[in-house]
């Protein structure tokens, strides 16, 4: 019988062992308030990648399939990889209908080799665009 | 500016086809040429479990996992403006090599996918694909300024404006 109990640990733990390198890792709740932006345009400064002198490219971008993330207010670049029920992130307009916003959202967290990933579970609260930088910067990037 | 628009155009326009299989330098901080293996992954199939058929068929943003376990998010493809997922779809879940430029910016890793190929010895594609399906999708009207032509920014724009606020109007 103890020997029986041992075996059955043993695989047991080689199963749990198995099963948790194997299992997703749970995010972590978070809740995250800044600006929706261009992934790609923001962070390689390649043009002025904020606010209204950016949101036309922005659209462009999101269109184009690149990653759409929320800058927050802290400087963390969080990349969205989900909205509340919607689980495509290609270019999908529940996003690009909020592309430049100011919101507030609540998700979870995936960190993953030097990116922040978030499943946005709840956007609750949305204050439309009110970054406005086109008066300094123009039309980004071709000033039309 | 100046060089904003230069990167800009280099990578849609100037490159002929003549090109070699080899990623080029766009000038952007931190970049580096990188080529190596990896499978082509679901982002949020990979992090959650939650896993459409065929890595989401072109509407999940995808990943490249290398065998160390390191997950690149595939940013950025050969298009002006456009993404890797049309690049990347075809091969779900399939080992590719990939070649592109590795950016390592202190606010996040980028990846912009230039070639591409099944490994070990797949035949090398050009990274072009959004703008390929772009033209099919548009009765064969060239790629190349695809952002001034699709008919879901036109209409985006119309709405509400190049600020995204109606109403708010460029000074002439
Ligand atoms: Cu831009």
């Amino acid at each position: 019988m103890k020997k029986l109990l041992s075996a059955l640990t043993v695989l047991a733990v080689a199963f749990f062992t198995v099963s948790g390198a194997h299992a997703a890792a749970a995010g972590k709740r978070v809740t995250v308030t800044g600006e929706i932006v261009d992934t790609w345009c923001y962070v390689t400064e390649i043009m002025y990648g904020l606010g209204t002198a950016h949101h036309q490219c922005a659209v462009w971008c999101a269109i184009g399939g690149i990653p759409v993330s929320v800058l927050g207010e802290d400087g963390n670049v969080y990349v969205v990889l989900k909205v509340e029920e919607d689980g495509t992130n290609v270019a999908n307009p529940r996003i690009i209908n909020i592309q430049t916003h100011k919101v507030t959202v609540d998700g979870d967290l995936y960190e993953r080799d030097g990116v922040k990933y978030l499943i946005v579970t709840q956007v609750v609260d949305d204050k439309g665009i009110v970054n406005l930088t086109h008066e300094e910067y123009g039309i980004q990037p071709f000033g039309k | 500016m100046k060089r904003t628009l230069s990167i800009l155009f280099t990578a849609a326009f100037l490159i002929g086809p003549g090109a070699s299989q080899a990623a080029e330098e766009w000038g952007i901080d931190g970049e580096k040429k990188a080529r190596f293996e990896a499978k082509v992954v679901d982002v949020l199939c990979e992090l959650t479990g939650d896993c459409p058929a065929d890595c989401g068929s072109g509407k999940r943003q995808l990943g490249l996992l290398k065998d160390d376990g390191t997950l690149i998010l595939a940013v950025k493809n050969f298009d002006i403006f456009a993404g890797a997922a049309d690049d990347l779809k075809g091969f779900c879940n399939k080992r590719i090599v990939a070649d592109g430029l590795l950016i390592n910016n202190p606010k996040m890793p980028l990846f912009a996918l230039q070639y591409k190929k099944l490994a070990p010895d797949g035949k090398w594609s050009r990274a072009n694909q959004f703008g390929k399906e772009w033209s099919k999708a548009n009765g064969g009207k060239k790629a190349g300024q695809w952002f001034k032509n699709d008919p879901r920014i036109k209409k985006a724009i119309a709405e509400k404006g190049v600020f995204g606020i109606p109403g708010l109007k460029p000074k002439k």
